[in-house]
């Protein structure tokens, strides 16, 4: 990597860091995406046994690894249920499931089906007060909800590139601060040691051998530069805002099926599911991609969380509202589904 | 005030060392290792200063300094 190349890729980890509230910057690991991030962080941890517990709104990139580790008989874990709106609820159910052997709890940001948020600061701190590790998976609020892992406590938190920090598809993160526990996951050229057979110790090179992914965090430096600049409190705000007044007016057709209560800053990110009359979630977000409206339809990976809110059979269409949203989209868009809801 | 050269194993170190000295006031550059030393590839920062306060300023920040040579 040449020094201009590697002072660029410094900078996106120091802005990241920044983000992240994270310490130090060399404990900020580019990865492929947010799925390799939680991959690293889960296998290293359950490597060594133990007891888990995650959120029953987990996407599978949380509950595979973890049911991948309990069929080698090296973990066990459990299913907090949560409780839309109702931290305290949420994490007197975690307290409950706090076992001796708990080594780890692991929860989302926010489920990346029905935007119902986690209360992570609280879920940290309660980690914290047995003695047990951290791990915040952001893939749906990174770059819209604040963080700060110095302050909160949180061992390791992981984000997509792509979403909320503005960049490209290809690049994830994974930010800890307790780097001793992770173990690499690829072995070969890190560009440092070179005439040592052994897998050189210390972050970020021992979990990035291979050729970094360099336009990939040119272009996530960029986002998470615009992000510092706005500031992830506006974001939100302007997420909120255009997903209330999206919700308001979908909530007047009759024959449209939400799932959740109103979003609401403090508990809600700007991620909206539903179903138009009789259709699945994949027939929904058809008709609407036939009118020019990018949504996701069917299960989203994350059959936890259809499973909680009953649309495992039927899944559903999901509206995602990002920075760059304006009130004249989401308002042809209201249009579009209203009209659509006369067809179906 | 003499030259020293830090030898260092990671290009993330180096820029972090590299980053810390200035900010503390010291001239620093980090260019990669011709000498071929024996761990294989490094990077090397440059640094105008007394050896020990600088060392203190790396080692304080957490970096790993494999060797430090002195400018002939």
């Amino acid at each position: 990597m040449g020094m201009e190349t590697a002072k660029t890729v410094f900078k996106c980890r120091e802005k990241a860091s920044e983000l992240f509230g994270l310490s130090n910057p060399e404990n900020l690991v580019f990865t492929k995406n947010c799925t390799e991030a939680l991959n690293i962080v889960l296998m290293s941890i359950g490597s060594e046994g133990g007891h888990f517990i995650i959120s029953d709104l987990e996407h599978n990139s949380v509950l595979r690894p973890l049911f991948e580790l309990e069929k080698r008989g090296k973990i066990s874990f459990s299913v907090a249920r949560t409780f839309e709106a109702e931290p305290e609820k949420t994490v007197e159910s975690f307290r409950k499931l706090i076992r001796s052997d708990t080594k780890m709890i692991a929860a989302t940001g926010s489920s990346n089906v029905f935007g119902i948020k986690l209360p992570l600061e609280m879920l940290s701190e309660l980690a914290h007060e047995h003695g047990i590790l951290f791990l915040g998976d952001l893939a749906q609020t990174a770059g819209s909800e604040k963080i700060n892992m110095k302050e909160s406590g949180m061992d390791f938190v992981c984000a997509p590139g792509h979403k909320g920090l503005l960049g490209p598809m290809g690049t994830g993160i994974l930010a800890a601060e307790r780097p001793e526990l992770l173990k690499p996951h690829l072995f070969g050229g890190t560009g440092t040691y070179s005439l040592v057979p052994r897998q050189p110790e210390g972050l970020p090179e021992m979990l990035e051998s291979g050729t970094l992914n360099v336009p990939g965090i040119c272009g996530l430096s960029a986002g998470i530069e615009k992000i510092l600049e706005t500031g992830e409190e506006n974001i939100a705000k302007k997420e909120i805002r255009l997903a209330k007044m999206l919700y308001g007016e979908l909530s007047k057709i009759d024959n449209i099926t939400l799932f959740t209560k109103i979003p609401e800053k403090e508990t809600h990110s700007a991620v909206l599911s539903f179903v138009l009359g009789d259709l699945n979630g994949e027939e929904t977000a058809a008709v609407l991609s036939e009118k020019g409206v990018a949504s996701r339809g069917g299960f989203h990976c994350a059959s936890l969380a259809h499973h909680k809110m009953g649309t495992e059979k039927r899944g559903t269409c999901r509206l995602s509202i990002g920075p760059m949203n304006t009130q004249e989209e989401i308002l042809k868009l209201i249009g579009i589904i209203k009209s659509l809801s006369k067809k179906y | 005030m003499k030259e020293y050269f830090f030898l260092l194993s990671s290009i993330t170190s180096a820029m972090k060392g590299e980053e810390i000295l200035r900010k503390k006031g010291y001239r620093a550059n980090i260019f990669r290792d011709t000498k071929m030393n024996p761990y294989g590839c490094g990077y090397v920062i440059k640094a105008f200063g007394e050896k020990e306060k600088l060392e203190n300023v790396l080692k304080s920040a957490g970096i790993r300094i494999n060797e430090t040579r002195e400018s002939r």
